[in-house]
């Protein structure tokens, strides 16, 4: 059996230092917004000249329309993904007839673009879809956790639990902001359903050793201290624990390696998440358990 | 007597059992040929006729483009504005109709009080040509002629202003600035204006015989300039001389020159049109004339409103014997002569249209104009070959996932795990039957690349149940309790946690699946779809097989059946 929970410090202190990162990173890199958020034109072109023009080719014929914040990045197979805050028909024709001029065989692989009243609508819905995941995850805790058992009460259950799931979601935004700052990877709506889904997914850990935590309280004898009864049913779920997490993370590698461009980073966000998920799960909510029940006790005893 | 009963009971559910699992075979038989007709080539009936169910891809594996109008109700009175979106949508699906991609969508939404129309074309090749496909009105006007001397005062004042203008590039080129560049920047001729003004050489009768006479004057010297301003029918011209060959009848002059265009009637017939206030908003009604079928091309027949047959009446009793012109996106299809004032209110276009042509152009003449403005706010297209790209990618990662998941399970929970990859495998023919057949419900699932992600995603979640109930059974035989008895045991106990982990990964894709669109609505619907068919794989076919496969082999060799564990020390 691992004493998981007697070194619980080791864990904190490796969570506390993550945590304490992602969110100076965040704070201070911040996140790169993708079109969807800010609106603006993401337009991917293929050049039918071998070689194919240069990145900075291409930046000279554009800089007569002053295009803003006009990013090129170059991709697979002779393309360029050009990026600028613009977001209306006739930019997007001018763009693509400089192009033209370039080499008259290029091709528009993709051209999306989002205006400013969608984008609203984008922040808009992902603002409800998040306070709803939210408040649906804790409803639902409260509702797993209503018979309580005797020495921890239910609201103590899903307070720890919603601190390992925004442990997960934190340290995640923190890996972004990094993949954002050194090789300019966008948040978009796709992230955003990868938080929702780690949301989902996540909490369910934790409320399989919570569920067997509560078991082993009602069939302890006095003789267990609530440390041993807690580590005990860490040891009894871990297995489980790691394994369905293990078959999760082995396709999203599939996905981050195989999946290609567009839903690489997708599969990124979701398999941190659920990394992490699972860490915080075993090593992170039932020691919080554990703390605040020590803590509990030792204030019983002084006013005692 | 109590072992007779006890036997019964037992050959009875092994009867049950064995009906179950023949049930779960057909199931798998049934959803494999539909999922991978290509199993069944060797029967070429069955497999033809299977071989038709596609799979609905979404605009980003099949190429295509989806846009998204902001439709402006600022004009229209409240209680209208219903009425007019969906007249505005009517009129965009028979212009996409007309446009013949494979399954076009159009559909209105609301975003606050902002009312859009949605328009997605799958496959579409000429993305630009479809967008104007979808705004754009045909125009239709009738003009009268106007006076001639009238067009040419409206020019007055403009030829005015080109000559002043033609006098200072002339005071310039005395002043000795270079004639090639000021050709290029001011000439009005577009021929010659980008070789600095040059003609090249020319015999003499070439020209308009006011600037001939100029150029082959026999005191213009070569290398000088014209000392006047010469004026032709095209209007001003700087004339000079570059270059001289030939004797007598071979005499070539080469010049250049500067032009500055005199408007005028003569020069641009078009403009010799006023419009009648007349146009295709005054049509009832638009049809092929079938009568005149057979007979050269087909005429298109118009019937105006009242407001319209008042005022072609009008427009023809003025223009007795006179043409009258028809123009369409302002170019001319027909200018017939007026015989006599015509009060029916109908009238006969017949321009060289085809069958084809007419009938388009008749279709778009009846539908107007858009009742509502509307403007591109958003747009999202995928070349089809970027789509194929991603859609390989998908399916390797798929095919990746799924043979790692199925290597894991194998080598971690031994022949239970080998009943999970059978039940995997089955989920994922399941899922392909899911969306082959949906196709024939109001409720088609469109397969996006990000439902692809969530199709992987779900495989690793479904598997999950099969690791709970094996972990479950490990832990039961770790107690010493029998092998039939620990997997009874396994199912039981791991019930309560499968159905929590469901629930919890519902929630979230029910939220997503509600508010997103596009990417988000394609993941969750994929994800919730797969978590819910999984539940049913992993939990009722696995339970089945193994209860099939179960027998006194398995107390005797447990190890075969799944790993050990050893049980926690107290």
């Amino acid at each position: 059996m691992l004493n998981i929970i007697q070194k619980r410090k080791y864990a904190y202190w490796f969570s506390g230092v993550l945590t304490v990162a992602s969110i100076a990173l965040i704070a201070w890199w911040g996140l790169v917004l993708g079109i969807d958020f800010k609106g603006g034109t993401l337009m991917e072109v293929q050049f039918s000249q071998d070689p194919e023009p240069q990145v900075s080719d291409v930046e000279q014929s554009l800089s007569a329309l002053q295009l803003k914040s006009l990013t090129l990045q170059p991709t697979d197979g002779n393309s360029i993904m050009l990026r600028y805050l613009a977001s209306d028909e006739d930019t997007n024709d001018q763009v693509l007839e400089r192009l033209r001029t370039l080499d008259d065989g290029v091709v528009q692989l993709r051209t999306d673009f989002v205006g400013g009243s969608v984008s609203d609508q984008i922040k808009r819905n992902a603002g409800i879809g998040i306070s709803l995941s939210v408040l649906a995850i804790a409803l639902y805790i409260a509702w797993a956790f209503r018979r309580v058992s005797g020495v921890v009460t239910s609201w103590e259950y899903g307070v720890g639990a919603v601190i390992a799931l925004a442990h997960d979601i934190i340290i995640t935004l923190g890996l972004f902001a990094i993949l954002g700052h050194f090789y300019s990877v966008e948040v978009g709506v796709p992230f955003i359903a990868a938080l929702l889904t780690i949301l989902g997914y996540s909490v369910n850990d934790t409320i399989v050793v919570y569920d067997r935590i509560r078991e082993n309280l009602l069939r302890s004898t006095k003789k267990m201290s609530f440390e041993a009864i807690v580590n005990r049913s860490l040891n009894e779920t871990l297995g489980r624990s790691i394994n369905t997490s293990m078959t999760v993370i082995i396709t999203l590698i599939a996905i981050v390696l195989y999946g290609g461009e567009s839903i690489r980073y997708f599969g990124v966000a979701l398999l941190a998440g659920v990394t992490f998920g699972t860490y915080s799960s075993i090593f992170i909510a039932s020691a919080l358990l554990v703390t605040w029940h020590t803590y509990k006790s030792h204030r019983h005893e002084r006013q005692d | 007597m109590l072992d007779f009963f006890d036997i019964l009971i037992r050959m009875k559910q092994q009867v049950k059992i064995r009906w179950q699992f023949g049930g779960v075979l057909l199931l798998a038989l049934i959803c494999g040929v539909i999922a991978y007709p290509q199993a069944v080539k060797f029967f070429p009936f069955l497999h033809d006729a299977v071989a038709k169910l596609h799979v609905n891809e979404g605009l980003d594996l099949q190429g295509g483009i989806h846009l998204e109008y902001k439709a402006d109700v600022s004009q229209l009175d409240s209680s209208k504005v219903n009425d007019a979106l969906s007249a505005a949508e009517s009129v965009i699906e028979r212009r996409v109709n007309a446009f013949g991609v494979g399954e076009p969508l159009v559909q209105l939404s609301q975003s606050g009080s902002e009312h859009r129309i949605i328009v997605e074309l799958p496959g579409v090749k000429d993305i630009d040509q479809a967008k104007k496909m979808i705004k754009e009105t045909p125009f239709l006007d009738f003009r009268e002629q106007s006076d001639a001397t009238e067009v040419d005062q409206q020019f007055t004042a403009e030829n005015e202003k080109t000559k002043q203008q033609a006098d200072a590039i002339f005071a310039m080129v005395k002043g000795g600035q270079d004639f090639a560049t000021l050709a290029s920047q001011y000439s009005q001729d577009p021929g010659s204006k980008e070789k600095g003004g040059d003609l090249d050489f020319a015999k003499q009768g070439t020209y308009v015989s006011a600037f001939d006479d100029v150029v082959f004057d026999k005191d213009f010297q070569t290398g000088t300039i014209w000392p006047e301003l010469v004026e032709s029918p095209y209007g001003w011209h700087i004339i000079k001389k570059t270059g001289e060959q030939g004797e007598g009848d071979d005499r070539e002059v080469r010049v250049s020159h500067i032009l500055f265009i005199k408007k005028s009637s003569a020069l641009y017939p078009d403009l010799a049109w006023k419009t009648t206030g007349l146009s295709g908003k005054n049509l009832k009604n638009a049809y092929v004339d079938y009568r005149s079928q057979g007979v050269g091309s087909p005429q298109i027949a118009l019937q105006f409103d009242d407001e319209g047959t008042q005022l072609f009446a009008d427009i023809t009793k003025r223009n007795i014997g006179k043409p009258v012109a028809i123009f369409l996106d302002n170019e001319i299809i027909s200018q017939p002569t007026v015989q006599s004032e015509i009060v029916a209110g109908q009238a006969v276009i017949t321009g060289n249209f085809t069958m084809q042509t007419a009938n388009e152009l008749v279709k778009r003449l009846n539908e107007g104009a858009l009742p509502v403005p509307i403007t591109l706010v958003g747009q999202q297209s995928v070349d089809a070959s970027l789509g194929q790209d991603a859609f390989e990618k998908s399916l390797l990662a798929g095919i990746v996932g799924l043979g790692a998941v199925a290597v894991f399970m194998l080598v971690y929970y031994r022949l239970l795990g080998a009943v999970a990859v059978f039940a995997l495998l089955l989920y994922t023919a399941m899922l392909l039957t899911f969306f082959k057949l949906s196709v024939f419900t109001p409720f088609a699932i469109t397969v996006t690349l990000s439902g692809i992600a969530g199709f992987i995603l779900s495989i690793g979640i479904a598997v999950d149940a099969n690791v709970l109930i094996f972990e479950r059974t490990r832990e039961e035989l770790s107690y010493g309790k029998g092998v039939h008895k620990a997997i009874q045991e396994g199912f039981r106990r791991a019930w309560p946690s499968i159905r929590d982990g469901h629930v919890s990964t519902l929630i979230t894709t029910f939220v997503l699946a509600g508010l997103g669109t596009g990417f988000v609505k394609g993941f969750a619907i994929i994800l919730a779809l797969g978590v819910a068919l999984s539940l049913f794989t992993a939990v009722v076919l696995v339970r089945i097989t193994t209860m099939f496969m179960a027998g006194d082999w398995m107390e005797r060799h447990p190890k075969l059946l799944v790993s050990p564990k050893k049980p926690l020390e107290e």
